[in-house]
């Protein structure tokens, strides 16, 4: 897609994808966009805006392998300042540390919480240990980010679940950080048009060759034994299962499941290395999910069968293969086509042409440069600022101990407009629906989903 | 010496009464004061690409009438007295996108400036409304405060008897953002392409309570 020479052509999709402000101006109204000539800079009256808000200090409970992308993610974001990081074991805290020197490092993560600097945490603990710390942090009047998923347990997760509810004056995120993409956001936009006709099933997969085994310590290996663990599904196919109820815009009814220890077999494991599960949709959709710690074929991707077309999203990039008897969207002929064996995928990417731009000169992955993890952070510190200026608007101006009218306030307002993320309510339905489909795995049957297990109230 | 005494005590008197009566008138004022919730304040304005709105529903303040003020049909048109304060925090209008809200906030100066402000300085009812509970169609004066500066503003406004303790005024009046010496954003684009426009228009429902209590004196 390089240009043959300096001509600006100018089309529609090109001028949308020029800058994400004017597409955000443009999002803002929804009125008709026309293209217009390039005015010259004085003609504007063009100013420099801060766009960056506040920084927020933050904390890190839990300095694993994923708290250290957390924290190395925060250190490249313009205002999310690492004030203190936690974890009980000293490796891992001190290889965060590296990332944020000028952290205090404290072993108990209420040494954290007791700081009053820190106005926010990110807890990326193991999950059976998130309930305590989460409702503590909440209660210590901190902003959470609680890594997927939130809880090991259905008991747990609704735990959780209440003491957000209780904690109004903070905001909270799960870590479910597709959901702040714009790539993802693009997709879901999409999709939801109806551009893969009638959906008619789906098929998501995890598969890699290693142990999940770290360290000798029982306790760093809580994924292994099914007393801490969630499984393979519930780990990490949480992502994939939040996205599937995402892109089908609806909740399982039922999971079924089955699950074995193939490949590990003589490290005392009782947590299945391969699994297979389906989840039921309403309308006889199904999403058939596999995941393995046995091999690593085709590693991990995601597939929305429809009518009209099919959608593969796999490494956050995503084609759209269409069936000849597909209706003609007309800007498909343009667009950047891949091959597949004998298949050829139509690339769905948002701000396509930028990319294109880019990975003329940077590559082709240049258009995926910022992870889903970064834009879910830069919201994460957005959403805390806008929440806390909310709640300090609303107490400079009315009596902040009605409670009753500080959340309407709260939910009319600032909930509706926060910065794209996971909020508690995705981050506990897609907990629930992937710890049964666990359950299900384990129990090797189909469990029928209450409809109020994804309740929150 | 004795004479200007007398006239001195005199005069003190009637100023005690003047001034107990005064109290007294004023301790009667109908007050209401701002609903935490209910209340929304609208910015719709246009740019080179698309129109845009942002949005608050944070609008504290207090409106008080005459004494024996009823909204009710024995409210004749004419002069009512009244007073209003209303102020609404800049940070509070959301475009739903931060960055947005940032280049706006900027534009009005809000770390200088974090409120916008309204004084109501003129009433007068024009007619009877249709019905008992209204709406009631008002002229309204008053003063709007934006980014530190002060103007004159007159709109039609309209007041609802939602309950009999609740009221809503509604209203929407037509401004330029350079009155107020706001400079109208024109954030740098990769294609240089946007520059929203100088005429912004407000609209307004906000929603108040009536005061148990009495005014104080004004």
């Amino acid at each position: 897609m390089k240009k043959n020479d300096g001509h600006q052509d100018l089309n529609r999709r090109e001028f949308l994808s020029g800058s994400s402000l004017s597409t955000l101006m443009m999002l803002m109204g929804g009125v008709a966009i026309q293209a217009q000539d390039k005015p010259k800079e004085e003609e504007t009256g063009a100013t420099n805006y801060q766009t960056t808000g506040a920084p927020v200090k933050c904390g890190l409970i839990g300095c694993g392998a994923w708290g250290r992308e957390i924290i190395k993610t925060l250190a490249v974001l313009p205002n999310a300042p690492v004030v203190a990081v936690c974890d009980t074991f000293a490796i891992g805290r001190d290889r965060a540390q590296k990332s944020a020197p000028n952290a205090a490092a404290h072993e108990d993560y209420r040494k954290v919480l007791d700081d009053k600097e820190v106005q926010a945490v990110i807890v990326a603990t193991p999950s059976h240990l998130h309930r305590e710390m989460v409702v503590a942090a909440l209660q210590a009047g901190k902003h959470v980010y609680c890594e997927a998923p939130l809880a090991a347990n259905h008991e747990d997760a609704r735990a959780i679940a209440q003491a957000v509810q209780s904690a109004i004056k903070v905001h909270f995120q799960a870590g479910l950080q597709m959901r702040s993409d714009p790539q993802y956001l693009f997709r879901l936009q999409f999709i939801r048009s109806g551009a893969l006709g009638k959906t008619v099933k789906a098929r998501a997969q995890w598969q890699k060759k290693q142990s999940w085994r770290t360290y000798s310590a029982k306790e760093m290996n809580w994924r292994l034994q099914r007393a801490t663990s969630p499984g393979l599904i519930g780990e990490i196919g949480v992502h994939q299962v939040d996205a599937a109820i995402a892109y089908i815009n609806a909740l399982p009814v039922a999971v079924t499941g089955f699950g074995g220890i193939l490949r590990w077999t003589d490290d005392g494991r009782d947590v299945p290395d391969t699994v297979q599960s389906v989840l039921e949709f309403p309308g006889g959709v199904r999403l058939s999910y596999e995941a393995t710690l046995a091999s690593s074929f085709d590693a991990d991707y995601e597939i929305y069968y429809g009518t009209d077309s099919t959608i593969m999203i796999r490494d956050n990039k995503a084609w759209m293969f269409k069936e000849v008897d597909a209706p003609l969207l007309g800007w498909e002929v343009y667009a950047q086509k891949d091959s597949f064996y004998k298949e050829t995928g139509i690339a769905l990417i948002l701000d396509a042409t930028k990319s294109t731009k880019a990975a003329a000169a940077t590559g082709p992955d240049a258009a995926y440069m910022e992870s889903p993890l970064r834009h879910a952070l830069a919201a994460f510190v957005a959403n805390c600022n806008s929440h806390a200026a909310a709640v300090n608007d609303f107490s400079d101006n009315f009596d902040i101990s009605d409670t009753a009218a500080l959340k309407e306030y709260l939910d009319t307002s600032i909930n509706k407009v926060k910065t794209p993320h996971a909020g508690l309510r995705e981050g506990y339905q897609a907990t629930v629906a992937a710890l049964k489909a666990n359950e299900a795995i384990l129990k090797g049957q189909k469990i029928v989903l209450q409809k109020e297990w994804f309740d929150l109230a | 010496m004795k004479t200007t005494k007398a006239c001195g005590s005199l005069l003190a008197g009637c100023l005690l009464v003047l001034a107990l009566a005064r109290v007294n008138a004023a301790e009667n004022w109908v007050a209401y004061s701002a609903s935490p919730t209910g209340s929304k304040v609208k910015i719709d304005g246009t740019s080179t690409l698309h129109a845009w709105t942002m949005e608050s529903q944070l609008v504290s303040g207090k409106m008080e009438f005459e004494p024996g003020f009823k909204l009710d049909p024995s409210l004749k048109p004419g002069k009512v007295n009244a007073r209003a304060q209303i102020s609404m925090p800049v940070r509070q209008f959301k475009s739903t996108k931060d960055a947005m809200d940032q280049v706006m906030q900027q534009a009005m100066k809000e770390p200088q400036f974090p409120k916008i402000e309204y004084r109501l300085t003129e009433l007068v009812l024009k007619e009877a409304p249709k019905m008992p509970e209204g709406p009631y169609p008002f002229d309204s004066k008053g003063e709007l405060v934006i980014a530190g500066v002060t103007n004159k503003i007159a709109m039609p406004i309209t007041l609802l008897r939602v309950s009999p303790t609740r009221v809503k005024v509604s209203g929407s009046t037509d401004l330029k953002m350079t009155d107020y010496g706001v400079t109208p954003p024109a954030p740098k684009l990769a294609l240089g392409a946007l520059k929203t426009g100088d005429d912004i228009k407000i609209t307004f429902d906000w929603v108040a309570n009536q005061r148990a209590d009495a005014a104080k004196a004004p």
